[in-house]
């Protein structure tokens, strides 16, 4: 496979829902869609997902087997749904670090968990999934939900996470990925391309960035590429558990 | 999936509840960090508890370990869970747990010592004035029904004894009880005599 970071005829290019755009201009692109969906971003979830996605990110809480002391690393963490779970269980003792790179979420985040008076065992931290500013083996747990298809390099972005993870810790991927059957492989492109630029016409008035999250999910790699991904990055004893019918994914990985 | 979203709603009206006792998540939060396996045996099915300081997180699986492991069959459960005399319950033999009994037997107090103030509750949904006015009807039908069922029982009682002589009267029964005991006992008298009589007269080898 060409790689297209190694073409030195001019800049590479990467994916952006459907588009090709040089490499250095996606996380930007991004980050547009994402100031322009913050302030709706939960509600937007509920209504898309129809409630479940409350489901899935529960599932991965549930995966997640974090005990009380434990040092738990929410990447895209967003409006920080995990993270309020993750603060409850690892308690006083712990620590979770929700990380976004985009500003306006993370402010979202952070001022949500304070009105729900989530505090004190919380860091809020503005970061780069593919260059995570914390030292080698320091989290028990990464997560990174509905996030990983918006990283430009996303093999750089699962090194860094294992850079950062101690030996024995965890990886749980969450994202959206390719459904099993192929009659509700038809049914959701039909509800994705059309019910989902509709309803953020409708919601917030950007249908744009609801094709690029449709689009997004389609070229976003599916189970079995991900798996691989993380074994070919180091991960040991990687595993897959489809949900929604395929819909959706959770892969777990366990540094050696 | 269903049994999580199933488990979700539990946990959603259980943690409300919960809210409703002004000692229930002070208490709770000193188990929190304790994961509580609960294994029905029959049928099975597998339910993690975690309490915290903000309620109860009810889950289906685990990849952590359990500090505490019950295993039943559902009946043992649901005995376990309306009876107050639990330490019988845990010690009978198709009952088994491992680990920490100590904060199963706490979350169980927990819950068992759950005083509602369901008019705090009414309070915020109908105000002082309305939830006031309901309540104290709620409060008087309650009143009214119990007695009534008092009543009614004792009427029912006083007609099948005394004037249908359907059943024996209580008094009645107790005097032929105690009798019937008076006649076993004078029963169990007369065999141990017969007994010693029959030994004083038996042949020696």
């Amino acid at each position: 496979m060409n790689d297209p970071r190694n073409s030195n005829d001019s800049e590479p290019t990467t994916h952006f829902g459907f588009q090709s755009v040089p490499e250095s201009q996606k996380a930007e692109k991004v980050a547009e869609v994402f100031h322009s969906v913050a302030a709706k971003y939960d509600l937007m979830n509920d209504v898309l997902s129809g409630g479940m996605h409350r489901l899935w990110k529960r599932f991965t809480i549930e995966l997640s087997g974090v005990r009380a002391g434990k040092r738990v690393l929410d990447i895209a963490g967003g409006t920080g749904d995990l993270t309020r779970k993750f603060s409850s269980l690892v308690g006083p003792t712990g620590e979770v670090v929700l990380a976004d790179i985009n500003e306006s979420m993370l402010r979202v985040g952070r001022d949500r968990l304070l009105d729900k008076g989530v505090a004190g065992n919380v860091k809020f931290v503005q970061a780069d999934a593919e260059k995570l500013p914390f030292p080698d083996n320091h989290f028990d747990v990464v997560t990174i939900a509905f996030g990983l298809r918006n990283v430009t390099h996303k093999e750089d972005a699962i090194r860094s996470m294992l850079r950062v993870l101690k030996p024995g810790g965890r990886l749980l991927i969450l994202e959206f990925s390719k459904p099993s059957s192929p009659l509700l492989s038809k049914f959701y492109d039909a509800y994705s391309f059309k019910f989902m630029p509709l309803a953020g016409k409708l919601i917030t008035n950007d249908a744009e960035s609801y094709r690029y999250l449709a689009e997004s999910i389609r070229m976003h790699p599916d189970q079995n590429t991900l798996k691989a991904m993380m074994v070919e990055a180091g991960f040991e004893r990687v595993t897959y558990h489809n949900m929604t019918g395929g819909i959706v994914a959770l892969h777990r990985g366990i540094k050696p | 999936m269903l049994l999580t979203g199933l488990l979700a709603g539990v946990e959603l009206g259980l943690n409300r509840v919960l809210a409703m006792d002004s000692t229930a998540l002070p208490r709770l939060a000193s188990l929190s960090g304790r994961v509580i396996a609960v294994e029905c045996i029959a049928p099975p099915v597998q339910l993690f508890i975690l309490p915290s300081a903000s309620g109860l997180q009810l889950a289906a699986q685990w990849a952590g370990d359990a500090d505490c492991h019950l295993r039943a069959p559902a009946a043992s459960l649901l005995r376990l869970a309306t009876s107050k005399d639990k330490t019988s319950i845990l010690h009978s033999p198709e009952v088994s747990l491992d680990g920490d009994s100590a904060a199963l037997l706490a979350l169980a107090g927990i819950l068992q010592d759950l005083e509602l103030d369901w008019e705090y509750e009414l309070a915020r949904w109908l105000g002082p004035v309305g939830s006031q006015l309901l309540s104290g009807h709620l409060r008087s039908r309650v009143s009214w029904t119990s007695q009534t069922l008092d009543s009614l029982r004792l009427n029912l009682a006083d007609y099948l004894s005394e004037e249908s002589r359907s059943l024996v009267g209580q008094r009645e029964a107790d005097a032929r009880f105690a009798e019937l005991d008076q006649l076993k006992l004078s029963l169990d008298r007369l065999d141990a005599r017969i007994e010693r009589l029959a030994q004083r007269h038996k042949p020696t080898a």
